[in-house]
């Protein structure tokens, strides 16, 4: 494969993730409930995500380990970095969300609504 | 150990020491607080040399302490007032709740005067300024009377000062790299023109705040007549004294020496002589006591202000001299006040009448105060009046001149008000049971009063220090000495001494007295003041004789339209609004989670749109 | 050579993991391993700083990765002046709580010393790492706990404070690894040394988007205005010692973030206009919000913002001076806001609303209490001879150097906003009188508590008095900070400079 295909891909890895990005900021933005609140959120981290794996990315490359046979392949192997990163990040993204509905139940349970507009108690 | 530690550190060790004692006992507390006055006072008067001075550095700046001769000329107020209110202060505060807080920041602010004095440098100098401001302001509020509009009016003013002087400060830091006084006053000078406007002005308003100059004033009445007034006698006496100690320095250091000073003095002149004369009319309508010699506090300091003003070497003697009489008369009035509402418990002009048998030595001083106050020889205040007077018409202020003529006229008025309101009228019933006022409380006041006679009788005693403080500020000895420029020392004394005026006065005292004996001894008779059966009339018991009330309303209506204006109101609807704008500008938190996320996007889209204005 | 800097990190979180554990066996431990732990951290912290301060930065590698691969921790006059200022405020925010929620709630005391565990963890990790991923996710960690803190108390509405931290959090976070992301995409590192070598190789463009986003990023827990709608509620819902821990701790990692990304990172030097500009417009909008407030936290947390915007802008002037006084004012602010947080706290103890109205006459029934808080409030106006009239001094010196005359005048003005507030609460404090009514029932505070408070004060006191005392420090870690070059090259060559 040539390396405008490469490019190719490259450029719709991250007009995806810069799409998802902007969805998740739409949700977080206009949407009332403090769910699809939460889901915009991990959209946004899903986008970002994918933007730090392509980052890494590379055609035909193979897993970042020295080993017998591949003793000349750093060209070809992906960055392992940036799945690292995502791997830390998924983790972290996961104990946020987790937090959030934890709170999204107290908020429930103390307003008796979902609705972002009506928990406004605390002001000024 | 330096002596100059060794006294602020009796100070600073007295305060808490008295503070604590209060929890201990109260006979401790009292000896605790009388000794930290007097301790580092009687160190002061005989250990420390004009000139000596002790240097360290904080932070990396150069800082110094030392004593000047000008600066020793304020020490007297301060230390002379200072121990006497505190003694009077034991007596009068006697019983109240919460006294070791009083003597504790009794003893800072005395402490924060001194260390201004001693304040070589603009960093010590705004330390003790500010410790000063807030003990101050905690007396002010002491009473819990209006604390939230009163007391928070005086901190707003005084930090207006206090932080318009940081800013000089720091500014000239940056300037000359030297936060010593005398550096400021030395490349002053070379300044550029903007500097040379602005760091006057910021050091005007600073001063201007304490020594209550309009339109800076609107804090004083209040503060002065709210704090107890054991301790009001050394705020009006002695801490609005350290805006005019200030005010000198810089009129004296940084005006008189660039060619734009002239428009400055004028400027200070005028704003002083409207201080007097608002001053003045508004103590004349006042039916409190209290108020009515805070206004006349203002009054007496726009005084005071155009004399420094003016800056001629016979105005500041004037200014200085009056200066220290204000202190010792106002501090024996605000007193005489104090005793007043001890011992009757109301301090209204309407309320309270014929006091004179009942608290002889507090009249005695009040007259004495009262009379120095008007200006009448031979006591101190006729001196420096005079010599105001004159320093006024000889720079050729006619205007001015005829407005402090104006005032000072007015000023007999209140005078008049306060002797007679007070002590003087039919004696009601209802102060039958009134009692001379203890005697820690009254030996103060005659101790002061007598002062006041005694310089207005020997004016060289401070006239001489006075001098040599002028020297010190870089007034030339052209002449001898400053007085001799005065016509009053040249006609009646070519020494500092008024024996001449005193010998007359003493003569006709002399005279009337045996006069009095020899004639009339025998007949003398003593009756109540409802006595008047000679003038064909016998009133009733009950019928109130008293007519201390609506004085003078004829005046007051005829300088009505210069009272009109007020610009207190202003300053009030300014505060208000304000308010109104901040409590605004906090809606911004709107509380929606979802707003705070738009704020999030909107700041990112901002910071990109702008990125290139912000990185240039 | 006394411990690691690496103990520093993982003893706290270490202990987070065992406080359930051990509290099987015997449930004071729960309150008492906290207490050991930052006390141990305290000493260990302090005796690494001296042994910096006489022998130079300590780099640690971990796991034996030399710099530019592996992660590492830089222990320098800043950030061990910084990692000291905050186990010791840690340590003191434990002995203010030692009794906290008393013994009956376990449960909730549990909770309360883990999240503050990895509180402290967190913000000394974000301080003293060497690496930008390794800092989002110690401010990821010091998030999570943060909301978890806040939303301590059931009942109140502190689940939407915590709520809207955590949606401004997770946004910022997402901006910050997107900063990340863009930095590893030009520079192919995540070392911060390593990036600050190779900086200007980056084009412009990719670099001021990059620093836009860390800027989001890091702001929220910096407390910057527009990213500060979260604080005031969070202060206000949180408990008390947490207030302080936001103030005394969390604020300092935001703000060490930020400052270490402009001057290190971006390796920007003189004036950083942005700094500036933001800086004001969060100390001016937060002081005056601060004006008519009714909860008293609420009016402690906007002094707080504004406080830390005034650090800002003595950040951004990008002279010794201005960086020597930005970090008087940290330490100041570091100080005096817990003492604060901690009296104000008690004097509220019992009211519902917490409002300031209802503290009337308080002064004589808590007289200590009461006093402390005037202390505090007294110092952090700025009112000489107590600590803040320093800081405060050196921020307007440090602006006059460089001819920002514009800027004395606003903070000078905004000061005196800022006194009449505190002067409005001590009036009422000491001057009104207590009314049953309307005033809460006066709460004794505990004596652990009591000594708490006490050791802030004397703090305040003797830095007033003796400025000198810490200016020393202050000097070396204002240098250390300014010193780009040398953080670089302490760090790139570790390999030789020590290892544990």
């Amino acid at each position: 494969m040539n390396i405008e295909n490469i490019e190719i891909i490259r450029i719709g890895v991250y007009a995806t993730s810069i799409l998802l990005i902007l969805i998740g900021l739409y949700a977080v933005l206009t949407k009332k409930s403090l769910i699809k609140i939460i889901i915009g959120l991990s959209i946004i981290d899903g986008g970002i995500h994918l933007l730090l794996i392509g980052i890494g990315y590379i055609k035909n490359g193979t897993a970042p380990i020295f080993s017998p046979g591949f003793e000349n392949a750093s060209a070809q192997m992906v960055d392992p970095v940036p799945q690292a990163l995502v791997l830390t990040a998924i983790v972290i993204g996961f104990g946020v969300t987790a937090v959030a509905l934890a709170l999204i139940i107290r908020l429930y349970r103390h307003h008796n609504t979902l609705k972002i507009d009506e928990i406004k108690n605390l002001k000024w | 150990m330096e002596i100059i530690y060794l006294i602020f550190i009796l100070f600073l060790s007295g305060a808490i020491a008295t503070f604590l004692l209060g929890k201990v006992s109260k006979r401790l507390r009292d000896i605790a607080f009388i000794t930290t006055l007097v301790v580092p006072s009687v160190l002061f008067f005989t250990q420390i040399n004009i000139g000596q001075t002790v240097d360290f550095s904080v932070l990396g700046i150069h800082l110094s302490w030392g004593i000047t001769n000008f600066s020793y000329i304020f020490a007297y107020i301060v230390l002379g007032l200072g121990v006497l209110a505190g003694i009077y202060a034991v007596a009068a505060m006697k019983g109240k709740e919460n006294l070791g807080f009083f003597f504790f920041n009794y003893i800072l602010s005395i402490m924060a005067m001194m260390g201004i004095l001693f304040s070589r440098d603009l960093i010590s100098f705004f330390v003790f300024w500010e410790i000063m401001t807030w003990s101050s302001y905690l007396m002010v509020v002491f009473t819990g009377k209006d604390v939230q509009k009163v007391g928070i009016k005086y901190f707003i003013f005084s930090a207006i000062g206090a932080y318009a002087m940081l800013m000089a400060i720091v500014i000239t830091y940056s300037l000359t790299g030297s936060m010593m006084i005398s550096n400021l006053i030395f490349a002053f000078p070379d300044f550029e023109f903007g500097m040379q406007i602005l760091i006057p002005v910021l050091l005007l308003i600073g001063f201007g705040v304490k020594s209550a100059m309009m339109p800076l004033h609107v804090w004083a009445v209040g503060s002065y007549s709210h704090s107890p007034m054991a301790y009001t006698a050394v705020f009006s006496g002695a801490l609005s004294k350290m805006g005019i100690y200030g005010m000198i320095i810089v009129m004296a250091g940084l005006v008189s020496r660039i060619p734009e000073g002239y428009w400055f003095r004028e400027v200070i002149a005028w704003m002083g002589a409207i201080t007097a004369v608002g001053g003045t009319l508004w103590a004349v309508a006042q039916d409190d006591a209290k108020k009515m010699l805070a206004y006349s506090s203002v009054a007496q300091l726009g005084y005071i202000i155009i004399g420094i003003a003016i800056g001629t070497p016979l105005a500041m003697l004037a200014s200085l001299f009056m200066a220290i009489l204000h202190g010792m008369f106002k501090g024996t009035l605000f007193m005489a006040v104090g005793a007043i509402e001890k011992q009757t418990g109301t301090t209204n002009f309407t309320e309270v009448t014929g006091l004179i048998r009942k608290m002889p030595f507090t009249f005695l001083a009040s007259l004495m105060s009262i009379i120095a106050l008007a200006g009448i020889p031979p006591l101190g205040g006729f001196i420096g009046k005079w010599m105001l007077y004159e320093s006024v018409i000889g720079s050729n202020h006619y205007l001015l001149i005829i407005v402090i003529f104006f005032s000072s006229t007015a000023a007999f008025l209140y005078c008049y008000k306060f002797l007679f309101g007070f002590f003087l009228g039919q004696e009601e019933k209802e102060w039958a049971h009134v009692k001379e006022a203890p005697a820690m409380m009254v030996v103060p006041m005659v101790i002061l009063a007598i002062g006041t006679f005694i310089f207005g009788v020997f004016p060289g005693l401070i006239l001489n220090p006075i001098d040599a403080g002028l020297q010190e500020l870089g007034y030339a000895v052209t002449q001898g000495r400053y007085w001799e420029m005065s016509v009053l020392f040249n006609e009646w004394g070519d020494t500092v001494v008024l024996q001449p005026i005193l010998y007359t006065i003493l003569a006709v005292f002399v005279f009337f007295l045996a006069f009095v004996l020899t004639k009339n001894f025998k007949k003398t008779r003593y009756v109540s003041t409802k006595d008047i059966s000679s003038s064909g009339e016998i009133p009733k018991e009950h019928e109130n004789l008293t007519f201390s009330r609506g004085f003078f309303q004829p005046f007051l209506r005829s300088v009505e339209p210069l009272m009109r204006r007020k610009i207190d109101p202003y300053y009030n609807s300014f505060g208000r609004g304000m308010e109104a704008i901040f409590d605004f500008v906090r809606r911004i938190y709107t509380g929606n989670g979802q707003t705070y996320a738009l704020y999030v996007v909107v700041f990112a889209l901002l910071l990109l749109i702008f990125k290139d204005r912000l990185w240039g | 050579m006394v411990g690691s800097p690496v103990l520093l990190i993982a003893i706290p979180l270490l202990a987070a993991f065992l406080i359930p554990l051990l509290g099987i066996f015997w449930k004071e431990l729960v309150r008492i391993i906290p207490g050991l732990v930052l006390g141990y951290l305290t000493i260990l912290s302090a005796s690494l700083y001296i042994d910096v301060l006489n022998t130079g930065t300590i780099v640690e590698t971990i796991a034996g990765w030399r710099a530019p691969w592996g992660i590492n921790l830089v222990f320098s006059p800043l950030t061990g002046f910084l990692a000291t200022l905050m186990t010791f405020i840690g340590f003191i925010i434990w002995l203010y709580s030692y009794r906290f929620k008393r013994n009956v709630e376990f449960e909730a005391a549990k909770k309360y010393f883990i999240f503050l565990m990895l509180l402290v963890a967190g913000s000394i990790g974000i301080v003293i790492t060497g690496d930008i991923f390794n800092q989002f996710v110690f401010i990821e960690i010091v998030g999570i706990s943060a909301y978890a803190l806040t939303a301590f108390y059931t009942g109140r509405n502190s689940a939407e404070a915590a709520f809207k931290y955590l949606i401004m959090g997770s946004l910022s976070a997402s901006a910050l690894l997107i900063a990340i992301i863009l930095i590893y995409s030009q520079l192919g590192t995540l070392n911060m040394a390593e990036i600050a070598a190779n900086i200007h190789n980056m084009p412009p463009q990719y670099r001021v988007t990059a620093m836009i986003f860390f800027i989001i990023g890091i702001g929220v827990e910096a407390e910057i205005f527009p990213l500060n709608g979260w604080a005031p509620d969070a202060y206000t819902e949180a408990p008390g010692p947490v207030g302080s821990a936001f103030a005394g701790i969390v604020v300092k990692a935001g703000i060490y973030a930020m400052v270490r990304m402009m001057f290190t990172l971006f390796d920007i030097s003189g004036p950083m206009q942005i700094l500036i500009i933001i800086g004001m417009i969060t100390l001016v909008v937060a002081e005056t919000s601060a004006l008519r407030q009714v909860q008293l936290k609420r009016m402690l947390a906007y002094s707080s913002i504004g406080q830390m915007g005034l650090v800002l802008v003595a950040f951004g002037m990008g002279t010794k001076a201005g960086v020597f006084a930005a970090l008087f004012l940290m330490l100041n602010h570091a100080i005096i806001k817990p003492l604060l947080f901690f009296s104000g706290s008690y004097l509220v103890f019992n009211s519902k609303e917490k409002n300031i109205s209802e503290m009337s006459g308080l002064g004589k029934l808590m007289p200590f209490t009461a006093a402390f808080f005037a202390l505090g409030s007294f110092a952090i106006v700025g009112l000489p001879p107590f600590a803040g009239f320093w800081s405060k001094l050196s921020v307007l010196t440090a602006a006059a150097n460089d001819g920002l005359l514009l800027i004395i005048a606003i903070v000078l003005l905004v000061s005196i906003v800022e006194i009449v507030y505190y002067f409005r609460v001590i009036n009422r404090i000491y001057f009104f009188k207590f009314d049953k009514a309307t005033s809460v029932v006066p709460h004794k505070p505990r004596v652990n508590a009591l000594i708490a408070m006490a050791i802030l004060a004397i703090l305040i006191l003797v830095i007033g008095f003796y400025p000198d005392s810490v200016s020393e420090i202050l000097n070396r870690a204002s240098e250390d900070l300014l010193n780009t070059p040398d953080y670089i090259k302490n760090v790139l060559s570790t390999g030789q400079s020590l290892t544990y």
